[in-house]
Protein backbone atom coordinates (compact mmCIF):
# COMPACT_ATOMS: atom_id res chain seq x y z
CA UNK A 1 0.00 0.00 0.00
CA UNK A 2 2.87 2.15 0.68
CA UNK A 3 4.22 1.77 -2.44
CA UNK A 4 1.08 2.51 -4.19
CA UNK A 5 0.73 5.75 -2.72
CA UNK A 6 4.43 6.52 -3.13
CA UNK A 7 4.60 6.28 -6.73
CA UNK A 8 7.56 4.30 -6.68
CA UNK A 9 8.68 0.98 -7.22
CA UNK A 10 9.88 -2.13 -4.16
CA UNK A 11 13.38 -1.62 -5.44
CA UNK A 12 13.55 2.03 -5.10
CA UNK A 13 16.44 3.32 -2.03
CA UNK A 14 17.70 6.75 -1.38
CA UNK A 15 21.56 7.05 -2.85
CA UNK A 16 24.25 9.00 -1.76
CA UNK A 17 23.08 12.20 -3.67
CA UNK A 18 19.61 12.46 -2.72
CA UNK A 19 20.46 11.87 0.94
CA UNK A 20 22.80 14.71 1.02
CA UNK A 21 20.90 16.78 -0.76
CA UNK A 22 18.01 16.38 1.57
CA UNK A 23 20.36 16.72 4.53
CA UNK A 24 21.48 20.34 2.95
CA UNK A 25 17.55 21.15 2.72
CA UNK A 26 17.86 21.61 -0.91
CA UNK A 27 16.56 18.20 -2.05
CA UNK A 28 12.93 19.08 -4.12
CA UNK A 29 9.75 18.76 -2.34
CA UNK A 30 8.91 16.04 -3.73
CA UNK A 31 12.01 14.13 -3.19
CA UNK A 32 11.69 14.96 0.33
CA UNK A 33 8.03 13.57 0.74
CA UNK A 34 9.28 10.46 -0.86
CA UNK A 35 12.71 9.72 0.77
CA UNK A 36 10.72 10.42 4.25
CA UNK A 37 8.12 7.82 3.46
CA UNK A 38 10.55 5.36 2.28
CA UNK A 39 12.54 5.37 5.43
CA UNK A 40 9.96 5.07 7.59
CA UNK A 41 10.09 1.40 6.65
CA UNK A 42 13.53 1.08 5.01
CA UNK A 43 16.21 0.72 7.97
CA UNK A 44 19.17 1.12 5.36
CA UNK A 45 18.18 3.84 3.92
CA UNK A 46 17.64 5.64 7.14
CA UNK A 47 21.23 4.83 8.34
CA UNK A 48 21.99 6.71 5.21
CA UNK A 49 19.85 9.40 5.73
CA UNK A 50 21.22 10.05 9.05
CA UNK A 51 24.51 9.56 8.53
CA UNK A 52 23.95 12.24 5.69
CA UNK A 53 22.71 14.59 7.73
CA UNK A 54 24.95 14.53 11.12
CA UNK A 55 27.88 15.16 8.74
CA UNK A 56 25.84 18.67 7.78
CA UNK A 57 27.61 21.42 8.82
CA UNK A 58 25.16 22.90 10.58
CA UNK A 59 22.82 20.34 11.47
CA UNK A 60 25.65 18.00 12.73
CA UNK A 61 26.69 20.22 15.75
CA UNK A 62 23.26 20.06 16.58
CA UNK A 63 22.94 16.65 16.58
CA UNK A 64 25.58 16.10 18.51
CA UNK A 65 25.01 18.33 21.22
CA UNK A 66 21.56 16.97 21.72
CA UNK A 67 22.80 13.73 21.47
CA UNK A 68 25.02 14.37 24.35
CA UNK A 69 22.90 16.27 26.38
CA UNK A 70 20.39 13.01 25.92
CA UNK A 71 22.76 11.25 27.67
CA UNK A 72 23.92 13.58 30.51
CA UNK A 73 20.19 13.72 31.36
CA UNK A 74 19.82 9.32 30.92
CA UNK A 75 22.80 8.71 33.66
CA UNK A 76 21.10 11.65 35.79
CA UNK A 77 17.54 11.08 35.64
CA UNK A 78 16.14 8.34 37.72
CA UNK A 79 14.36 5.24 36.33
CA UNK A 80 11.09 5.73 37.67
CA UNK A 81 10.35 9.46 36.02
CA UNK A 82 10.82 8.11 32.70
CA UNK A 83 7.10 6.11 32.99
CA UNK A 84 5.36 9.81 34.12
CA UNK A 85 6.91 11.56 31.38
CA UNK A 86 5.27 9.34 29.07
CA UNK A 87 2.71 11.35 28.73
CA UNK A 88 4.41 15.00 28.67
CA UNK A 89 3.72 16.82 25.49
CA UNK A 90 5.99 17.58 23.47
CA UNK A 91 4.86 21.21 22.35
CA UNK A 92 5.09 20.43 18.82
CA UNK A 93 4.06 16.86 17.71
CA UNK A 94 1.32 15.29 18.30
CA UNK A 95 1.09 13.87 22.27
CA UNK A 96 -0.93 10.41 21.80
CA UNK A 97 1.72 9.17 19.00
CA UNK A 98 4.38 10.31 21.46
CA UNK A 99 3.22 8.49 23.91
CA UNK A 100 2.28 5.54 21.86
CA UNK A 101 5.53 5.01 20.22
CA UNK A 102 7.49 6.11 23.71
CA UNK A 103 6.64 2.49 25.27
CA UNK A 104 10.02 1.78 24.80
CA UNK A 105 12.20 3.53 27.53
CA UNK A 106 14.99 4.67 25.09
CA UNK A 107 11.83 6.69 22.87
CA UNK A 108 10.98 8.33 26.27
CA UNK A 109 13.85 9.28 27.21
CA UNK A 110 14.56 11.01 24.01
CA UNK A 111 11.06 13.17 23.97
CA UNK A 112 11.66 14.11 27.09
CA UNK A 113 15.30 15.63 26.66
CA UNK A 114 14.54 16.85 23.66
CA UNK A 115 11.87 19.65 24.97
CA UNK A 116 13.45 19.77 28.57
CA UNK A 117 13.16 23.42 27.84
CA UNK A 118 9.31 22.96 27.73
CA UNK A 119 8.76 20.23 30.64
CA UNK A 120 11.04 23.06 33.22
CA UNK A 121 9.07 26.25 32.30
CA UNK A 122 5.44 24.13 32.49
CA UNK A 123 6.27 22.68 35.76
CA UNK A 124 7.05 26.63 36.91
CA UNK A 125 3.50 27.57 35.58
CA UNK A 126 1.46 24.21 36.36
CA UNK A 127 3.72 22.37 38.80
CA UNK A 128 1.50 23.94 41.86
CA UNK A 129 -2.05 22.06 41.62
CA UNK A 130 -5.25 25.04 41.41
CA UNK A 131 -6.90 23.84 44.74
CA UNK A 132 -9.84 25.63 45.17
CA UNK A 133 -11.25 26.51 48.66
CA UNK A 134 -14.41 24.72 49.23
CA UNK A 135 -16.32 27.99 49.15
CA UNK A 136 -15.24 28.69 45.34
CA UNK A 137 -16.01 24.36 44.74
CA UNK A 138 -19.63 25.07 45.95
CA UNK A 139 -19.79 28.21 43.86
CA UNK A 140 -18.07 26.27 41.01
CA UNK A 141 -20.55 23.32 41.86
CA UNK A 142 -23.52 25.67 41.22
CA UNK A 143 -23.11 25.18 37.84
CA UNK A 144 -24.63 27.43 34.83
CA UNK A 145 -26.97 29.03 36.70
CA UNK A 146 -24.70 31.69 39.04
CA UNK A 147 -23.58 32.62 36.11
CA UNK A 148 -25.73 33.09 33.60
CA UNK A 149 -28.92 35.06 32.89
CA UNK A 150 -30.62 34.47 35.83
CA UNK A 151 -28.21 36.11 37.78
CA UNK A 152 -28.58 39.38 35.82
CA UNK A 153 -31.96 39.04 36.28
CA UNK A 154 -31.60 38.28 39.99
CA UNK A 155 -29.65 42.08 40.06
CA UNK A 156 -32.04 43.88 38.01
CA UNK A 157 -34.97 43.20 40.18
CA UNK A 158 -33.01 44.10 43.24
CA UNK A 159 -31.60 46.89 41.99
CA UNK A 160 -34.52 48.24 40.04
CA UNK A 161 -36.83 48.19 42.66
CA UNK A 162 -34.37 50.33 45.11
CA UNK A 163 -33.64 52.20 41.90
CA UNK A 164 -37.59 52.80 40.97
CA UNK A 165 -38.33 53.21 44.58
CA UNK A 166 -35.73 56.16 45.43
CA UNK A 167 -34.60 57.05 41.59
CA UNK A 168 -37.92 57.08 40.29
CA UNK A 169 -39.67 58.80 43.32
CA UNK A 170 -42.22 55.59 43.14
CA UNK A 171 -41.89 54.85 46.62
CA UNK A 172 -43.58 52.13 48.70
CA UNK A 173 -45.33 51.62 45.71
CA UNK A 174 -43.08 49.44 44.25
CA UNK A 175 -43.02 47.10 47.21
CA UNK A 176 -45.84 45.30 46.34
CA UNK A 177 -44.10 44.63 43.03
CA UNK A 178 -41.28 43.16 44.68
CA UNK A 179 -43.48 41.28 46.50
CA UNK A 180 -45.10 39.18 43.58
CA UNK A 181 -42.14 38.92 41.84
CA UNK A 182 -39.36 37.85 44.10
CA UNK A 183 -40.79 33.99 44.67
CA UNK A 184 -40.59 32.84 41.04
CA UNK A 185 -36.99 34.37 40.84
CA UNK A 186 -35.27 31.37 43.21
CA UNK A 187 -37.36 28.93 41.22
CA UNK A 188 -36.00 30.34 37.31
CA UNK A 189 -33.00 29.70 38.77
CA UNK A 190 -32.88 26.45 40.11
CA UNK A 191 -34.64 25.35 36.75
CA UNK A 192 -31.81 27.05 34.70
CA UNK A 193 -29.37 25.69 36.46
CA UNK A 194 -29.37 21.74 35.80
CA UNK A 195 -31.52 19.69 33.68
CA UNK A 196 -31.59 18.19 30.31
CA UNK A 197 -32.55 21.66 28.44
CA UNK A 198 -30.65 23.83 30.87
CA UNK A 199 -27.49 22.31 31.66
CA UNK A 200 -24.84 21.68 29.23
CA UNK A 201 -23.28 19.34 30.62
CA UNK A 202 -26.46 17.35 31.48
CA UNK A 203 -25.70 14.19 29.97
CA UNK A 204 -21.73 13.91 31.29
CA UNK A 205 -22.84 14.89 34.97
CA UNK A 206 -25.68 12.16 35.28
CA UNK A 207 -22.80 9.44 34.46
CA UNK A 208 -21.12 10.53 37.15
CA UNK A 209 -21.62 9.41 41.21
CA UNK A 210 -22.12 13.27 41.97
CA UNK A 211 -24.81 13.79 39.55
CA UNK A 212 -28.47 13.24 39.84
CA UNK A 213 -30.56 14.95 42.75
CA UNK A 214 -27.20 16.11 44.40
CA UNK A 215 -25.73 18.21 42.09
CA UNK A 216 -29.16 19.30 41.79
CA UNK A 217 -29.46 20.38 45.82
CA UNK A 218 -26.14 22.09 45.36
CA UNK A 219 -26.92 24.02 42.32
CA UNK A 220 -30.62 25.04 44.28
CA UNK A 221 -29.00 25.51 47.46
CA UNK A 222 -26.51 27.87 46.15
CA UNK A 223 -29.32 29.51 44.45
CA UNK A 224 -31.25 30.78 47.30
CA UNK A 225 -27.93 31.12 49.09
CA UNK A 226 -27.70 34.36 46.35
CA UNK A 227 -31.24 35.41 45.53
CA UNK A 228 -32.64 35.21 49.64
CA UNK A 229 -30.28 37.68 50.70
CA UNK A 230 -30.46 39.98 47.39
CA UNK A 231 -33.94 40.31 47.48
CA UNK A 232 -34.75 40.42 50.97
CA UNK A 233 -32.04 43.14 51.82
CA UNK A 234 -33.79 44.98 48.53
CA UNK A 235 -37.33 44.34 50.37
CA UNK A 236 -35.81 45.68 53.29
CA UNK A 237 -34.41 49.21 52.54
CA UNK A 238 -37.64 50.16 50.40
CA UNK A 239 -40.25 52.44 51.78
CA UNK A 240 -42.45 50.73 54.25
CA UNK A 241 -46.23 50.15 52.94
CA UNK A 242 -48.47 51.02 55.82
CA UNK A 243 -49.91 47.18 56.68
CA UNK A 244 -48.02 45.51 54.07
CA UNK A 245 -46.28 42.14 54.83
CA UNK A 246 -42.43 42.18 56.20
CA UNK A 247 -39.50 41.97 53.70
CA UNK A 248 -39.10 38.68 54.74
CA UNK A 249 -43.00 37.46 54.06
CA UNK A 250 -41.75 36.31 50.70
CA UNK A 251 -39.11 33.87 51.76
CA UNK A 252 -41.89 30.85 52.55
CA UNK A 253 -43.73 31.31 48.89
CA UNK A 254 -40.52 31.27 47.33
CA UNK A 255 -39.44 27.86 49.21
CA UNK A 256 -42.64 25.87 48.26
CA UNK A 257 -42.57 26.97 44.78
CA UNK A 258 -38.84 25.80 44.42
CA UNK A 259 -39.48 22.80 46.04
CA UNK A 260 -42.80 22.10 44.12
CA UNK A 261 -40.91 22.64 40.48
CA UNK A 262 -38.32 20.02 41.72
CA UNK A 263 -40.81 17.61 42.93
CA UNK A 264 -42.97 17.95 39.50
CA UNK A 265 -40.01 17.84 37.45
CA UNK A 266 -39.20 15.01 38.75
CA UNK A 267 -42.59 13.40 37.04
CA UNK A 268 -42.04 15.76 33.45
CA UNK A 269 -39.11 17.62 33.50
CA UNK A 270 -36.85 20.26 35.19
CA UNK A 271 -37.94 23.26 32.49
CA UNK A 272 -41.36 21.87 32.05
CA UNK A 273 -42.22 21.39 36.20
CA UNK A 274 -40.94 25.16 36.78
CA UNK A 275 -42.82 26.52 33.66
CA UNK A 276 -46.24 25.02 35.23
CA UNK A 277 -45.18 26.01 39.13
CA UNK A 278 -44.50 29.83 37.32
CA UNK A 279 -47.52 29.63 35.10
CA UNK A 280 -49.49 28.79 38.43
CA UNK A 281 -48.18 31.35 40.45
CA UNK A 282 -49.02 33.62 37.95
CA UNK A 283 -52.30 32.96 37.38
CA UNK A 284 -53.34 31.94 41.05
CA UNK A 285 -51.91 34.60 42.96
CA UNK A 286 -50.62 37.35 40.89
CA UNK A 287 -53.49 37.65 38.58
CA UNK A 288 -56.34 38.16 41.09
CA UNK A 289 -53.85 39.98 43.24
CA UNK A 290 -53.35 42.28 40.22
CA UNK A 291 -57.22 43.00 39.59
CA UNK A 292 -57.67 46.04 41.83
CA UNK A 293 -54.63 47.93 40.03
CA UNK A 294 -51.51 46.74 38.84
CA UNK A 295 -49.32 48.92 41.55
CA UNK A 296 -49.46 50.76 44.52
CA UNK A 297 -51.54 50.36 47.44
CA UNK A 298 -54.53 48.48 45.42
CA UNK A 299 -51.77 45.64 44.33
CA UNK A 300 -50.40 45.52 48.41
CA UNK A 301 -53.71 45.09 49.46
CA UNK A 302 -54.24 42.47 46.56
CA UNK A 303 -51.62 40.51 47.03
CA UNK A 304 -51.45 40.93 51.18
CA UNK A 305 -53.90 38.16 51.41
CA UNK A 306 -51.61 35.57 49.66
CA UNK A 307 -48.43 36.51 52.12
CA UNK A 308 -49.61 38.22 55.44
CA UNK A 309 -50.69 36.51 58.53
CA UNK A 310 -49.47 33.30 60.77
CA UNK A 311 -52.10 30.88 59.14
CA UNK A 312 -51.57 31.73 55.31
CA UNK A 313 -47.56 31.57 56.32
CA UNK A 314 -47.86 28.00 58.02
CA UNK A 315 -50.04 27.49 54.92
CA UNK A 316 -46.78 27.88 52.70
CA UNK A 317 -44.65 26.09 55.08
CA UNK A 318 -47.08 23.31 54.98
CA UNK A 319 -46.51 23.52 50.87
CA UNK A 320 -43.06 23.43 51.11
CA UNK A 321 -42.99 20.07 53.29
CA UNK A 322 -45.38 17.91 51.59
CA UNK A 323 -43.21 19.26 48.27
CA UNK A 324 -39.95 18.01 50.22
CA UNK A 325 -41.55 14.86 51.43
CA UNK A 326 -42.31 14.11 47.80
CA UNK A 327 -38.90 15.10 46.54
CA UNK A 328 -37.59 12.65 48.74
CA UNK A 329 -39.32 9.57 47.84
CA UNK A 330 -38.84 10.61 44.13
CA UNK A 331 -34.69 11.09 44.73
CA UNK A 332 -34.28 8.10 42.64
CA UNK A 333 -35.63 9.46 39.65
CA UNK A 334 -32.76 11.86 39.31
CA UNK A 335 -30.41 8.65 38.74
CA UNK A 336 -31.01 8.88 34.83
CA UNK A 337 -31.61 11.32 31.99
CA UNK A 338 -34.75 12.79 32.06
CA UNK A 339 -37.02 12.07 29.14
CA UNK A 340 -37.31 14.50 26.78
CA UNK B 1 -16.72 -9.58 31.91
CA UNK B 2 -16.27 -5.93 32.35
CA UNK B 3 -19.77 -5.22 30.77
CA UNK B 4 -22.76 -7.85 30.52
CA UNK B 5 -26.18 -7.36 29.48
CA UNK B 6 -29.04 -10.18 28.89
CA UNK B 7 -32.24 -9.49 27.66
CA UNK B 8 -31.61 -5.44 27.41
CA UNK B 9 -35.17 -4.24 26.22
CA UNK B 10 -34.81 -0.28 25.91
CA UNK B 11 -38.26 1.73 24.42
CA UNK B 12 -38.49 5.25 23.52
CA UNK B 13 -42.51 5.42 24.22
CA UNK B 14 -43.98 3.00 21.58
CA UNK B 15 -40.76 2.48 19.55
CA UNK B 16 -38.09 -0.91 20.70
CA UNK B 17 -34.68 0.79 20.20
CA UNK B 18 -32.68 -2.08 21.56
CA UNK B 19 -35.09 -6.03 21.87
CA UNK B 20 -33.59 -8.58 24.43
CA UNK B 21 -29.82 -7.90 23.37
CA UNK B 22 -27.60 -10.63 24.78
CA UNK B 23 -24.16 -8.81 24.82
CA UNK B 24 -20.39 -9.23 26.74
CA UNK B 25 -17.44 -7.05 26.52
CA UNK B 26 -14.06 -7.97 28.10
CA UNK B 27 -11.09 -5.66 28.04
CA UNK B 28 -10.14 -4.19 24.69
CA UNK B 29 -11.64 -2.07 22.05
CA UNK B 30 -14.92 -2.92 20.96
CA UNK B 31 -16.50 -1.34 17.66
CA UNK B 32 -20.14 -0.98 17.83
CA UNK B 33 -21.29 -0.48 13.75
CA UNK B 34 -24.47 0.02 12.80
CA UNK B 35 -27.16 2.18 10.53
CA UNK B 36 -28.12 5.34 11.94
CA UNK B 37 -30.81 4.99 14.08
CA UNK B 38 -30.08 0.68 14.65
CA UNK B 39 -30.31 1.51 18.67
CA UNK B 40 -26.43 2.19 19.49
CA UNK B 41 -26.65 5.41 21.13
CA UNK B 42 -29.53 3.38 23.20
CA UNK B 43 -27.10 0.53 24.53
CA UNK B 44 -24.63 3.08 24.84
CA UNK B 45 -26.41 5.34 27.08
CA UNK B 46 -27.48 2.21 29.29
CA UNK B 47 -23.98 0.73 29.39
CA UNK B 48 -23.23 4.43 30.49
CA UNK B 49 -25.83 4.10 33.21
CA UNK B 50 -27.52 7.21 32.16
CA UNK B 51 -30.22 5.51 31.05
CA UNK B 52 -32.51 2.39 32.84
CA UNK B 53 -33.49 -0.64 30.91
CA UNK B 54 -36.68 -1.38 30.32
CA UNK B 55 -36.00 -4.99 31.16
CA UNK B 56 -32.66 -6.80 31.09
CA UNK B 57 -30.13 -6.98 33.35
CA UNK B 58 -26.88 -5.30 32.91
CA UNK B 59 -23.84 -5.74 35.04
CA UNK B 60 -21.03 -3.51 34.30
CA UNK B 61 -17.50 -4.40 36.86
CA UNK B 62 -19.31 -6.55 38.35
CA UNK B 63 -22.02 -5.04 39.69
CA UNK B 64 -25.73 -5.08 38.82
CA UNK B 65 -26.63 -1.19 37.91
CA UNK B 66 -30.31 -1.54 35.86
CA UNK B 67 -32.99 -0.53 37.05
CA UNK B 68 -33.62 -0.84 40.54
CA UNK B 69 -30.28 -1.56 41.31
CA UNK B 70 -28.80 -0.42 44.69
CA UNK B 71 -27.39 3.70 44.14
CA UNK B 72 -24.51 3.37 46.14
CA UNK B 73 -23.65 0.50 44.05
CA UNK B 74 -24.09 2.33 40.72
CA UNK B 75 -22.10 5.73 42.25
CA UNK B 76 -19.48 3.26 42.67
CA UNK B 77 -19.76 1.97 39.03
CA UNK B 78 -19.45 5.67 37.91
CA UNK B 79 -16.49 6.07 39.73
CA UNK B 80 -14.86 4.42 37.17
CA UNK B 81 -16.53 5.03 34.11
CA UNK B 82 -15.38 7.11 31.25
CA UNK B 83 -18.51 8.40 29.19
CA UNK B 84 -18.48 10.88 25.59
CA UNK B 85 -21.85 11.16 24.84
CA UNK B 86 -22.71 11.73 21.11
CA UNK B 87 -23.42 15.50 22.06
CA UNK B 88 -22.25 17.72 24.78
CA UNK B 89 -21.58 21.34 25.67
CA UNK B 90 -20.13 23.50 27.75
CA UNK B 91 -19.95 26.14 30.09
CA UNK B 92 -18.97 29.50 28.49
CA UNK B 93 -16.43 30.88 30.57
CA UNK B 94 -14.50 27.77 31.15
CA UNK B 95 -11.37 26.63 30.18
CA UNK B 96 -10.10 23.20 29.06
CA UNK B 97 -8.69 22.63 32.86
CA UNK B 98 -11.74 23.90 33.96
CA UNK B 99 -14.00 21.83 32.13
CA UNK B 100 -12.04 18.44 32.38
CA UNK B 101 -11.64 19.39 36.39
CA UNK B 102 -15.26 19.68 37.05
CA UNK B 103 -15.65 16.40 35.45
CA UNK B 104 -13.19 14.94 37.67
CA UNK B 105 -14.58 16.45 40.53
CA UNK B 106 -18.24 15.20 39.61
CA UNK B 107 -16.69 11.92 39.26
CA UNK B 108 -15.25 12.19 43.03
CA UNK B 109 -11.70 11.93 42.38
CA UNK B 110 -8.93 12.64 45.16
CA UNK B 111 -9.27 16.27 44.94
CA UNK B 112 -4.70 15.46 45.62
CA UNK B 113 -5.07 14.32 42.34
CA UNK B 114 -7.02 16.20 40.57
CA UNK B 115 -4.64 18.30 38.93
CA UNK B 116 -2.11 15.99 37.50
CA UNK B 117 -4.86 13.89 35.82
CA UNK B 118 -6.49 16.69 34.41
CA UNK B 119 -3.12 17.55 32.58
CA UNK B 120 -2.20 14.10 31.82
CA UNK B 121 -5.59 13.77 30.24
CA UNK B 122 -5.11 17.00 28.16
CA UNK B 123 -2.09 16.16 26.89
CA UNK B 124 -3.18 12.63 26.08
CA UNK B 125 -5.33 13.89 23.72
CA UNK B 126 -3.13 16.58 22.47
CA UNK B 127 -3.90 19.75 23.35
CA UNK B 128 -1.77 19.96 26.57
CA UNK B 129 -0.72 23.84 24.60
CA UNK B 130 -4.27 24.79 25.21
CA UNK B 131 -4.98 23.63 28.40
CA UNK B 132 -6.20 26.93 29.58
CA UNK B 133 -7.45 28.58 26.37
CA UNK B 134 -11.83 29.12 26.84
CA UNK B 135 -13.38 26.14 25.68
CA UNK B 136 -15.31 28.43 23.11
CA UNK B 137 -12.42 29.62 21.50
CA UNK B 138 -11.39 26.11 19.95
CA UNK B 139 -12.11 24.47 17.04
CA UNK B 140 -15.28 21.63 16.80
CA UNK B 141 -12.73 19.10 16.56
CA UNK B 142 -10.37 20.02 19.72
CA UNK B 143 -14.35 20.57 21.88
CA UNK B 144 -14.19 16.69 20.93
CA UNK B 145 -10.96 15.92 22.04
CA UNK B 146 -11.57 18.40 25.24
CA UNK B 147 -14.57 15.80 25.72
CA UNK B 148 -12.25 12.62 25.06
CA UNK B 149 -10.42 14.64 27.58
CA UNK B 150 -13.01 14.41 30.29
CA UNK B 151 -14.12 11.01 29.45
CA UNK B 152 -10.55 9.47 30.66
CA UNK B 153 -9.48 11.67 33.25
CA UNK B 154 -10.25 8.87 35.82
CA UNK B 155 -8.53 6.39 33.70
CA UNK B 156 -11.91 4.59 33.40
CA UNK B 157 -12.21 0.73 33.87
CA UNK B 158 -14.78 1.01 31.54
CA UNK B 159 -15.31 3.49 28.73
CA UNK B 160 -17.69 4.32 26.44
CA UNK B 161 -18.03 6.72 23.83
CA UNK B 162 -20.85 7.62 21.85
CA UNK B 163 -19.41 9.07 17.81
CA UNK B 164 -16.08 9.87 19.44
CA UNK B 165 -14.02 10.74 15.93
CA UNK B 166 -17.36 13.14 14.39
CA UNK B 167 -15.69 16.56 13.81
CA UNK B 168 -11.94 15.35 13.78
CA UNK B 169 -9.75 15.31 10.55
CA UNK B 170 -8.22 12.23 9.59
CA UNK B 171 -4.93 13.03 11.09
CA UNK B 172 -6.65 13.47 14.28
CA UNK B 173 -8.59 10.36 13.77
CA UNK B 174 -5.34 8.50 13.33
CA UNK B 175 -3.84 9.58 16.65
CA UNK B 176 -7.38 8.90 18.20
CA UNK B 177 -7.53 5.40 17.50
CA UNK B 178 -3.70 4.88 18.82
CA UNK B 179 -5.12 6.48 22.21
CA UNK B 180 -8.01 3.86 22.08
CA UNK B 181 -5.83 0.83 21.32
CA UNK B 182 -4.04 2.39 24.37
CA UNK B 183 -6.23 2.43 26.85
CA UNK B 184 -7.89 -0.56 25.55
CA UNK B 185 -4.74 -2.77 26.64
CA UNK B 186 -6.08 -2.77 30.03
CA UNK B 187 -9.23 -1.27 29.99
CA UNK B 188 -12.60 -1.83 28.58
CA UNK B 189 -13.09 0.63 25.71
CA UNK B 190 -16.56 0.43 23.65
CA UNK B 191 -16.76 2.59 20.81
CA UNK B 192 -19.77 3.42 18.84
CA UNK B 193 -19.55 4.87 15.34
CA UNK B 194 -20.72 4.36 11.67
CA UNK B 195 -17.00 4.88 10.09
CA UNK B 196 -16.02 1.47 9.70
CA UNK B 197 -12.52 2.46 9.29
CA UNK B 198 -12.64 3.67 12.76
CA UNK B 199 -13.14 0.00 13.73
CA UNK B 200 -10.66 -1.35 11.77
CA UNK B 201 -7.87 0.66 12.47
CA UNK B 202 -8.82 0.63 16.54
CA UNK B 203 -11.26 -2.43 17.53
CA UNK B 204 -10.13 -5.82 18.02
CA UNK B 205 -13.98 -6.87 17.62
CA UNK B 206 -16.86 -5.62 15.90
CA UNK B 207 -21.00 -5.86 16.88
CA UNK B 208 -23.00 -4.82 14.23
CA UNK B 209 -26.42 -3.59 15.17
CA UNK B 210 -29.75 -3.28 13.23
CA UNK B 211 -33.21 -2.42 14.65
CA UNK B 212 -32.38 -2.99 17.99
CA UNK B 213 -31.00 -6.37 17.41
CA UNK B 214 -27.65 -8.04 16.98
CA UNK B 215 -26.56 -8.70 13.39
CA UNK B 216 -23.07 -9.93 13.57
CA UNK B 217 -20.48 -10.44 16.13
CA UNK B 218 -16.88 -11.43 15.46
CA UNK B 219 -13.64 -10.06 15.40
CA UNK B 220 -12.16 -7.28 13.19
CA UNK B 221 -10.45 -9.92 10.98
CA UNK B 222 -13.52 -12.04 10.75
CA UNK B 223 -15.49 -9.21 9.27
CA UNK B 224 -12.86 -8.18 6.85
CA UNK B 225 -12.68 -12.15 5.82
CA UNK B 226 -16.47 -11.91 5.29
CA UNK B 227 -15.96 -8.89 2.88
CA UNK B 228 -12.88 -10.76 1.09
CA UNK B 229 -15.62 -13.31 0.35
CA UNK B 230 -17.68 -11.03 -0.88
CA UNK B 231 -16.24 -8.95 -4.10
CA UNK B 232 -19.16 -7.80 -6.14
CA UNK B 233 -20.16 -5.63 -3.31
CA UNK B 234 -18.15 -2.39 -3.41
CA UNK B 235 -15.55 -0.45 -1.31
CA UNK B 236 -12.59 -2.02 0.95
CA UNK B 237 -13.29 -5.62 2.47
CA UNK B 238 -14.22 -4.30 5.80
CA UNK B 239 -17.12 -2.06 4.20
CA UNK B 240 -17.81 -5.21 2.71
CA UNK B 241 -17.84 -7.44 5.20
CA UNK B 242 -20.31 -4.85 6.62
CA UNK B 243 -22.71 -4.56 3.85
CA UNK B 244 -22.24 -8.48 3.43
CA UNK B 245 -23.10 -9.16 7.78
CA UNK B 246 -26.16 -6.55 7.65
CA UNK B 247 -27.43 -8.37 4.40
CA UNK B 248 -27.26 -11.67 5.75
CA UNK B 249 -28.95 -10.27 9.13
CA UNK B 250 -31.83 -9.06 7.16
CA UNK B 251 -32.24 -12.59 4.85
CA UNK B 252 -32.43 -14.35 8.27
CA UNK B 253 -34.98 -12.24 10.01
CA UNK B 254 -37.13 -11.80 6.98
CA UNK B 255 -37.31 -15.41 6.55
Amino acid sequence: MRRERSGLGPDWHVGGELAARYAAGTAAESEAWSLEKHVEACGACAAVVSSAVRAGPETGPLLAGIRAAVLERAVQEPRESVGSRAYANNGTGPAIGTTVTGAGTSTTTVTGAATSTTTVTGAGTTGVPPRLSRAARVVWAAGPALRGAWLVALVIVALGAVALSYGAGLGASVRPLLLVTAPVLPLAGVALSYGLHADPLYEIATSTPAGGLRLLLTRAAAVLAVSVPALTLAGAVLPVAAGGPGAAAWLLPGLALTLAALALGSFVGGRRGAAAVGAAWLAFVVAPAAAGGPAGAALMAGASPYFAGPAVQSGWAAGAVACALLLAARRRSFDHLETP
Amino acid sequence: MSAKVTGLTVRHRRNTALDAVDLDFAPGVHGLLGPNGAGKTSLIRVLATVSPPDAGQVELLGTEVGRGADHRERASVRRRLGYLPQVFGYYPGFTVREFVGYVAWLKEMDGAQVAAAVERAVDRVGLGERIDAKVKTLSGGMVRRVGIAQAIVNEPALLLLDEPTAGLDPEQRVEFRALLREVGRTSTVIVSTHLVEDVAAACSDVTLIEAGRIAYRGTTAELIELGDAADELGGNPIERGYTAALRAHRTAVGA
